[in-house]
């Protein structure tokens, strides 16, 4: 007698649940439209390229030289002109005020020095108080003062070759880069899997932690309880719904990306897809397990919190993993988001299958079935 | 106005009864700054070590092996693979086992002996963005290293002719860590004001217990300061644990004056606070208010404000989202009075809006409120 009775118990659970979720329409539309305004904000905002940092220019020596420096540099991009001064400490003070985030300082003498062939420096201030674009920025400096200052070497250097009676001779290495699967290191491109990756987990998550605790803040647990209902029955119930959703949002968001921003499909859709099944395990999990240590929402939310920052920051989403000191390296392989990332970014440009994300696969299905399994333990004695 | 006083006061000590009699909250409030910053303090850094590169050596010469070297000795490479191919590279980037290869092509020495310009090969890992461009961005800088040394040894002891010599300012050693903990103090705040004060008022919603507080003679205004404050005093605490952390931890200078920046919080708690109180006021609902809390907090702050990405390379409309934010402004202020040590002078400006801000969201929900009931 269990089977059919089985089914429609769960049947009706999941039944109560989405209407439960989508009684009020407006969770729907936080559901399922905010994710999609999150790509569409982040494809547009996040631009790791660093260009255009409001720059200073302070050229003291105001020989054609220095002019010809000034806009060799301004005219590559990365520093772009706020202001000219031509007292130095006005402008540290302008980057002091956050006015400019660079000072570009030629000294009085550059093209007197660079004729007689003394060398000759140009100061570049930076503010470092943003890190990564000061990074940047130090970077570009350094390599468009080298570039101006090659061809002047070369030319001196076969100058003074020619008065020695020598061939002229420049060697020089000249790096030249492919960039595979996106050429022009477009962020939306790579930014896309990481994003498919955090939104379904935050959705996924706290929904869940939120809607198992609702019931018990609002006591219909307890009435759930009195129920015919075994507790993984409810609780497979409860999550379908939600893995539902994720899914939904994994499709929908690969729909923007791919319209909007162009982002490839170079592999298999179905390989997408049987990665989300295998992480929504984890993330549909976590939410269950912190359902379980919390009695209210408002706990949950912060619990969910507390699991949510971790995952994202260690998943490689926004800063480099080989960046990170070696033990949070080390965390990171306990991340199913990064595993997700990795998954999401071979698949869609890579082209990548199944063969070469095997690892992968096994590791989000490892932990997929650990997080769950511990998480319908703990919910089963909750409940018992 | 001795009343109104009174009131507040009672009102404020009913919340802070709710908060201290759900200690697990308390907790995690206190705890996620703790965490977050620990987790941002090691984990967010822009600078590459030892990242595994795989190397094809065509040419075996002394010069190849020593540009090779040059690699290595940056420290921002270890060369871990020695594939025969380039196809090896392309499969074990699909595997994500290596993210850079470098191909040194036959004839390399001989093109640099000959005085001509001899090219590598980079194989990038495009993929993942943000590695591959910081390597990029080595991998030209040591090469243009090498070719000076190169020109050098050519003629004689040769200097190149110009060089940019960078100064740091506020920043010296380049600290991840000090561009992290000024908008690691604003994410925490924004979310925890805007979800806690979101959650609160649409539990009383929820519960029923809103109209109970109506039936009492507290004014909106009243119940409204009453919510406030007591969340206003969390956020004030998660203020201190974070800078003081900071500085014991990470050498987070405070070069600035203290009692501004904690003035300055006290402004933008109001205005995340005010943003909460909003959204419950027009969801009643805890769940669509943890959404709406989420969507309107976190996602801006993390990636609108300037945190973690510029301003200015932002397209037009979502600049001027950046700079209605007051996270946008708040960052700004924090990072001027840590590390920079301006003052009012400086950031007035940036005051005035984190003012105009608060006083908007929290007129808004007042009148919001009243219409409500009516």
């Amino acid at each position: 007698m269990a089977g059919p009775n089985l089914a429609l118990m769960l049947w009706s659970i999941m039944v109560k649940e989405v209407r439960q979720a989508f009684r009020d329409k407006r969770m729907a539309m936080m559901l399922l439209v905010a994710p999609l305004m999150q790509i569409v904000v982040l494809g547009y905002a996040v631009d790791l390229e660093v260009d255009d940092i409001p720059t200073v220019v302070c050229d003291q020596d105001g020989t054609p030289s220095s002019r010809e420096l000034l806009d060799a540099t301004l005219a590559e991009g990365t520093f772009s002109r706020v202001a000219s001064v031509t007292d130095a400490s006005e402008a540290q003070d302008m980057v002091q005020s956050g006015a400019a985030a660079a000072a570009w300082v030629v000294p009085r003498g550059y093209e007197r020095d660079l004729r007689r062939g003394t060398p000759t420096s140009v100061q570049v201030l930076l503010d470092g108080t943003d890190t990564n674009r000061a990074q940047v920025a130090s970077a570009a400096a350094q390599q468009m003062a080298v570039a101006h200052a090659l061809p002047i070497a070369v030319e001196q250097m076969s100058r003074a070759a020619a008065t020695q009676q020598r061939a002229p001779s420049a060697p020089q290495i000249a790096p030249v880069a492919r960039i595979l699967y996106n050429p022009r290191l477009r962020s939306a491109t790579y930014m896309v899997p990481g994003l498919v990756a955090t939104v379904v987990l935050i959705v996924t998550t706290i929904v869940t932690a939120m809607g198992i605790t609702r019931e018990k803040e609002m006591g219909t647990m307890e009435q759930l309880l009195v129920t015919p209902l075994r507790p993984w029955v409810l609780l497979v119930g409860k999550c379908l719904p939600f893995a539902g959703v994720g899914m939904i949002e994994v499709a929908g968001i690969l729909a923007i990306g791919t319209w909007l921003f162009d982002v490839p499909i170079r592999g298999s859709l179905l390989v997408v897809f049987a990665g989300a099944a295998l992480y929504l395990m984890s993330t549909l999990g976590a939410g269950v397990f912190i359902s379980t240590v919390s009695s209210t929402q408002q706990q949950a939310i912060l619990g969910g919190f507390l699991f949510l920052m971790p995952a994202i920051l260690l998943s490689g989403f926004m800063t480099p993993i080989d960046n990170m000191p070696e033990f949070i390296r080390w965390l990171t392989y306990a991340n199913p988001v990064r595993y997700f990332i990795e998954v999401l970014r071979g698949v869609l440009l890579k082209g990548a299958g199944f063969r070469d994300l095997g690892v992968r696969f096994a590791a989000l299905a490892c932990f997929g079935g650990l997080i769950l399994a511990l998480s319908a333990l703990r919910f089963k004695k909750r409940l018992g | 106005m001795n009343a109104f006083v009174r009131r507040v006061i009672a009102l404020s000590r009913k919340e802070i009864l709710h908060i201290i009699r759900d200690p697990r909250v308390i907790y995690m409030a206190l705890g996620m700054p703790v965490i977050l910053l620990l987790l941002f303090g090691y984990a967010v850094s822009f600078d590459l070590d030892r990242l595994p590169i795989a190397l094809i050596d065509r040419d075996r010469t002394p010069a190849s092996r020593e540009y090779a070297a040059s690699l290595a000795a940056s420290g921002a490479f270890a060369v871990v693979g020695r594939p025969m191919d380039a196809d090896e590279i392309e499969a074990a980037f699909r595997r994500d086992a290596w993210k850079v290869g470098v191909l040194i092509p036959r004839g390399f020495a001989r093109s640099l002996a000959r005085g001509e310009t001899a090219e590598v090969q980079i194989l990038l890992d495009g993929a993942d963005g943000t590695t591959t461009s910081v390597a990029l961005g080595h991998i030209v800088g040591v090469t243009q290293a090498e070719t000076t040394r190169l020109l050098g040894e050519g003629g004689a002891t040769m200097a190149l002719p110009v060089d940019a010599r960078v100064v740091m300012m506020f920043n010296p050693a380049m600290k991840s860590v000090l561009f992290v903990v000024p908008g690691l103090i604003a994410l925490i705040l924004a979310i925890m004001a805007v979800l806690l004060t979101a959650l609160t008022v649409a539990r009383e919603w929820e519960r029923g217990s809103m109209e109970q507080l109506f039936s009492t003679p507290v004014r909106r205004v009243e119940v409204i300061l009453g919510k406030l404050l007591p969340y206003l005093g969390v956020g004030m605490i998660q203020v201190l644990i974070v800078t003081t952390l900071g500085a014991e931890l990470f050498d987070v200078p405070v070069r600035g004056s203290l009692a501004l920046l904690f003035g300055c919080a006290a402004l933008f708690l109001a205005g995340m606070l005010g943003q909460g109180l909003l959204i419950s006021v027009v969801t009643r609902n805890q769940q669509v208010a943890t959404q709406v809390g989420l969507l309107s907090s976190m996602l801006p702050t993390l990636l609108l404000s300037g945190f973690l990405f510029p301003v200015e390379n932002m397209a037009c409309p979502l600049q001027i989202i950046a700079t209605v934010l007051p996270a946008t402004h708040f960052i700004v202020i924090l990072r001027g009075v840590l590390l920079k040590g301006v003052g009012f002078d400086v950031l007035w400006p940036h005051m005035a809006a984190l003012m105009a801000f608060a006083a908007v969201v929290i007129a808004l929900s007042t009148l919001r409120f009243r219409r409500r009931l009516a």
